[in-house]
């Protein structure tokens, strides 16, 4: 936690495009989330702690893009996160949970993160990030069978999956069929050779796009993560109940 | 035909009675419309029955049995005691979510299950609108109880202790 980002009064952090995330202008410009438990950090991530206007102090976390596929989204310029304050956001694949505590971060009190994990290795680390900030309710379970957590998930606004699967556009149609709002919003994130490790990058992004489209699932942006991540996109749409066949 | 659909959620179980579910059942499109608006909807499904669980580990053996298809013994008392039996002229049917679960219902109840057709659609339905289709349940009360069931189930899936911090090998 030591660094060049230290020593609040040479920092400025000033509020990006996207509601809920902030960029902090220091000597290097870095993309940060406001911190839900100010005083820690979640995994070894730097903090910077800013002069409110009112004298209090208000303390950001910085959020790496190398380790963070939204974040990459997010300097990349995606057009649209749809998350923000007060979201609720159904989660998929969601590791050690060190993006998820920023997506907690950008959600606040009034929002909520259905965390799902099916690894109980990084499900530990999970239900530990969880602990602190009570807008995450950790699931450790498969992604594939919806029905198993259906107690415990609301209606959300957001799907987004990060699951590395060959059959994630699968994954992301049936928690979205039991889940997501009627034109709610999904984010995907895809690796190519996950899905197919002969085929070309462009030809694997362009199927699965597809295979999307036939669950009701209109792809509306499409990003790479060059340079944070090798052949690797992210797809954003919009998930259409009431259009369908018409 | 009179249709019933369950929602198991966790702070409870809850029975609703579907209005009109011939004339529903055919105009699809028509449910999907008013799953969006409280005031449709409440014309759609009537709350039938709610039972809460009456305790964390009461709430957590409902969902271990839930997550594997299996009928609690709890379940089948809140099913029994709330879902009349057919009879002549008019018949019961039951929607539930999960089509395994649906095949244990369907033998220990003696009615007719289904997991397909509207059903999907008024459960998400349910989904949407659940704390306040059910007396007394505020959004934050809803969302209190599957972080508490959340953590438990969670925790009882690694088994580990949680606490242990894993060393790191270089």
């Amino acid at each position: 936690g030591r660094g060049g980002m230290r020593g609040g009064t040479r920092v400025a952090v000033v509020p990006h495009r996207h509601e809920g995330v902030f960029i902090a202008k220091g000597r290097e410009d870095a993309l940060v989330t406001r911190n839900l438990v100010p005083g820690e950090s979640v995994y070894g991530e730097k903090r910077i702690n800013i002069d409110g206007d009112d004298g209090e102090k208000v303390e950001y976390r910085v959020w790496n893009p190398f380790r963070s596929k939204l974040a990459a989204a997010i300097v990349g310029g995606i057009d649209k996160i749809h998350i923000r304050p007060g979201s609720r956001v159904l989660y998929l694949g969601a590791a050690s949970g060190t993006t998820v505590s920023h997506v907690a971060d950008i959600v606040g009190p009034e929002g909520l993160v259905y965390a799902v994990e099916f690894s109980h290795r990084s499900g530990r680390d999970l239900i530990n990030v969880a602990k602190k900030r009570t807008n995450v309710i950790p699931i450790i379970e498969d992604a594939r069978h919806p029905h198993k957590y259906r107690m415990l998930v609301g209606m959300v606004d957001i799907v987004f999956a990060d699951v590395a699967q060959p059959d994630q556009a699968r994954i992301v149609a049936i928690n979205a069929h039991n889940f997501l709002k009627n034109d709610g919003h999904f984010m995907i994130s895809i690796k190519a050779n996950c899905i197919d490790s002969t085929a070309e990058a462009t030809a694997v992004f362009a199927g699965e796009v597809k295979k999307l489209r036939s669950e009701k699932l209109k792809p509306q942006e499409k990003l790479s993560l060059e340079p944070y991540e090798q052949d690797h996109a992210v797809v954003f749409g919009t998930y259409s109940v009431l259009n369908l066949g018409a | 035909m009179v249709l019933y659909v369950l929602f198991e959620h966790a702070s409870g179980y809850a029975l609703f009675k579907s209005i009109a579910a011939e004339e529903i059942g055919a105009e699809l499109g028509e449910v999907q419309a008013s799953v969006q608006d409280l005031a449709k909807f409440g014309k759609v499904l009537k709350l039938q029955a709610f039972q809460p669980f009456k305790t964390g580990a009461n709430a957590l053996e409902n969902m271990a049995s839930i997550s594997e298809g299996v009928m609690h013994d709890d379940l089948q008392n809140f099913l029994e005691a709330n879902v009349p039996r057919s009879k002549k002229g008019s018949t019961v049917s039951l929607g539930v979510a999960d089509a395994r679960l649906g095949a244990s219902a369907q033998e220990k109840l003696h009615c007719t299950v289904t997991a397909t057709g509207v059903v999907p659609e008024l459960t998400r339905g349910i989904r949407l609108h659940f704390d306040k289709l059910i007396k007394g349940l505020s959004g934050s009360a809803a969302a209190k109880a599957q972080l508490g069931l959340g953590h438990s189930y969670s925790r009882a899936k690694v088994k580990f202790n949680v606490h242990r911090i894993d060393n790191m090998i270089i």
